[in-house]
């Protein structure tokens, strides 16, 4: 007894568990100032399930079928260079992460690194951004709930993926109003559970591709009639499968040793999905022709399962389908509101848009005004232009996030210490940016139109209300 | 903001940020007051109950305000609309821990997860226990339920340390498992008994019990209500423990007064 006596005594005081490694910004970020410390709570494998839960949704269970009667079998070509655009700027992305581990990612970098007018820009837009990928994935949540009620044999006289779709949309922003327990966990639980289906489903169509159980199937060409440009113009269509890996960044504050894990989150969660998408792609052209494919439309997929494995199959697909885009919608909202509230937090808006509910401990003004326009959205039932507007949005934050590397490595201010440096900086940043600003080019000009639009109101917003707004350098 | 913190906290577990410790005299004697933790869910109404400045008034207090919030809410955003209020009825209760005699020092922390901040904390300040908070009307008698000779060196020190100074009875009490003879438990408390009077603790006020019982949980609950508080150890979690709770909390949620659960030795890192 005495033994483990002096082994506890204060002289021989044990080293904090982070010692180790430290993560000396976020120490500070989290430090106790007169005002309480802040604990981060989620691991590599949280941020991993974030990234992976907001994206696999859109690519895999929504976009097959209208990417195939686009592009043809080339549409995993296009996934493949949304896959190259997003690594692009995940790697720089990950760099401004570990120099400011706050809330906010990519408002917070551009705000900081280029000053309040492109960070207005920015952050306006990527809750509008937010706003229509949320009234995407909303619209796809619909599909696949209308699609149970064909698999029962139930006939509805209207399509009901946009009602469905809208009132999803009204109960999600509910839910997340009365603060709910565990979605973290939920969420992890949910991508394992699509990991397996897909990877076991995607293992069964490749082989089935390649011939192994009957027939080779006949490719048909490559390319589609129209060349390399509707492969890029449904890069650019699908690039909303990659919007996900930013939302890693948008809760920077919470994420653990977010020197390691924040790059690894990121970087790993784009590469994870960019796979799946370029074979689901290969399996499903190779089990319908493109057209066919493309009649199916957002629930091509289920056919493609029903094609392979009959009735068990299908309903997998649906199931995995109504997990992917329910945690992909979720959490589009939830980042949403976060997004509205970094904006807030600086007074680029009034800062009742971010009061928090103490009962529920909720922000609800930010999540009514990021529900409400989703909500509307979802109505108009129009997936194409949702998925290109949102797309443009993050397209136009991904390229200045590039801009803000360059900026802050050649500026190099006392504050930017970051842990991890994305390897030839200055050329994925500027490769990375402009494989950004250029994948808007192939996009349909109502949408550029819509897209260009938004990013003038905010504009005007800034000089309106917070010209005095100072945050470049700000912490 | 590029300075490192852990620099300063290295050398020390105690990170006093200045605020927290109101009495600092004779503090090499106060250096082996056992430290308690004590979370207060504050911003939740919670407040130190009765009784708990008496217990604890020779203790190093760590007192822990806590706030649990959804995942969709940003730990930062709650900081900056709650911090000041939350901090400022820590300041209160802190006060009265250190009215009645205890050393402590406030930490305020704003959480998705509460679990992982009560361990982070209890690593941080080497906490020998935590307290389930619940009042009492005095204290005049305490149980310690004792389980076996592993790491008993810590509730020896525990109880030591809180009640030798005190009138405190204390009562050792240790349920016989399968193979143990009414003997060797007998020998078990005796050696236990022997350390708390090297430690200060006057023999007259300690009686051992020794009991044979199917449910340990229930015996336990059940001797607690002819007492004002009861210090036991934490137990491994396990299938049982998912489904039921730890077995502490199932006895203060019966006993419904405080309970300090003893924390076993953590590993270093």
């Amino acid at each position: 007894m005495d033994g483990s006596d002096s082994a506890d005594t204060r002289e021989s005081a044990p080293a904090p568990p982070d010692l180790e490694v430290p993560d000396a910004l976020a120490d500070v970020v989290d430090a106790d100032t007169g005002e309480g410390e802040l604990e981060r709570t989620i691991g590599l494998v949280g941020g991993l399930a974030i990234g992976v839960g907001t994206m696999i949704g859109a690519g895999i269970f929504v976009f097959p079928g209208l990417a195939a009667e686009n592009a043809g079998p080339a549409a995993s070509l296009s996934f493949a260079i949304g896959a190259v655009v997003a690594l692009l700027v995940a790697l720089p992305a990950s760099e401004l992460a570990t120099a400011m581990p706050r809330s906010g990612g990519g408002y917070f970098f551009i705000s900081r690194g280029l000053g309040t007018g492109p960070g207005a820009i920015v952050g306006l837009g990527l809750w509008l951004g937010l706003v229509f990928a949320s009234a995407f994935y909303l619209v796809g949540l619909g599909s696949y709930a209308g699609q149970v009620f064909l698999e029962a044999g139930i006939a509805l006289p209207i399509d009901p993926a946009v009602p469905l779709g809208v009132a999803f949309g009204v109960g999600l922003t509910a839910l997340s109003l009365f603060g709910t327990e565990n979605t973290a966990a939920l969420q992890n639980a949910i991508v394992i559970v699509l990991l397996v289906i897909l990877t076991l489903f995607l293992s069964y169509g490749s082989l089935d591709a390649l011939g192994v159980f009957g027939a080779e199937s006949t490719p048909e060409r490559f390319f589609p009639p129209g060349g390399a440009l509707p492969v890029l113009q449904t890069a650019a269509l699908v690039f909303t499968s990659y919007l996900g890996f930013a939302q890693v960044a948008t809760v920077a504050g919470d994420i653990k040793e977010p020197s390691r894990n924040l790059p690894l989150a990121m970087v790993g969660s784009v590469i994870l999905v960019g796979v799946f998408y370029v074979v689901t792609i290969f399996v499903a052209t190779s089990a319908f022709g493109s057209a066919r494919l493309g009649q199916f439309g957002e629930t091509a997929m289920v056919e493609v399962a029903r094609s392979f494995i009959g009735f068990p199959g299908a309903l997998a697909i649906v199931v995995a389908g109504l997990l992917a885009t329910f945690s992909s919608a979720n959490a589009s909202i939830l980042s949403a509101s976060r997004a509205v509230y970094a904006v807030s937090r600086d007074g680029i808006i009034p800062e009742a848009a971010s009061r928090l509910n103490l009962a529920y401990g909720t922000p609800h003004v930010a999540l009514g005004i990021a529900g409400g326009p989703i909500v509307v959205l979802a109505a108009t039932g129009q997936v194409e232009m949702l998925a290109e507007v949102a797309s443009f949005l993050h397209l136009v934050m991904y390229g200045l996030i590039c801009v803000a590397l360059i900026q802050l490595r050649r500026e190099r201010p006392d504050w930017y210490t970051p842990s991890f440096r994305c390897p030839a900086g200055f050329t994925v940043a500027a490769v990375g940016g402009l494989a950004s600003f250029a994948l808007i080019a192939f996009m349909q000009p109502a949408s550029i139109g819509i897209g260009a639009a938004i990013m003038v109101a905010a504009y005007g917003w800034y000089r309106y209300y917070a010209t005095d707004v100072e945050l470049k350098g700000d912490f | 903001m590029t300075e490192t913190p852990t620099d300063d906290d290295g050398a020390q577990p105690e990170i006093d940020d200045g605020r927290g410790e109101i009495d600092d005299t004779d503090r090499a004697d106060r250096a082996d007051r056992p430290s308690v933790l004590v979370p207060l869910e504050v911003l939740e109404g919670e407040s130190i109950p009765n009784g708990t400045p008496e217990l604890l008034a020779n203790a190093r207090v760590v007192l822990l305000g806590y706030h649990t919030l959804p995942d969709q809410t940003a730990t930062e955003q709650a900081r900056e609309q709650f911090g000041e209020t939350a901090m400022s009825k820590l300041d209160e209760f802190a006060e009265q821990l250190a009215a009645a005699g205890a050393d402590v020092q406030m930490r305020l922390v704003f959480t998705h997860d509460e679990e992982t901040t009560i361990d982070r904390l209890i690593y941080e300040h080497d906490c020998l226990a935590v307290l389930v908070s619940n009042s009492t009307e005095g204290v005049e008698s305490v149980l310690v339920a004792l389980r076996g000779t592993v790491g008993v060196g810590r509730n020896t020190r525990l109880v030591a340390g809180l009640f030798a100074d005190s009138d405190v009875a204390v009562t050792l009490y240790h349920v016989l498992g399968g193979d143990e003879s009414p003997a060797d438990g007998e020998s078990f408390l005796n050696g236990v008994k022997a350390d708390l009077v090297e430690r200060g603790v006057d023999p007259d006020r300690i009686e051992t019990t020794i009991e044979a019982e199917d449910v340990p949980i229930d015996a336990i609950a059940s001797r607690a209500e002819s007492h004002d508080a009861v210090v036991m150890g934490e137990t491994d979690p396990s299938v049982t423990t998912f489904v039921f709770g730890m077995p502490s909390e199932q006895v203060a949620e019966r006993f419904l007064g405080p309970v300090l659960v003893v924390q076993r030795q953590r590993p270093e890192e």
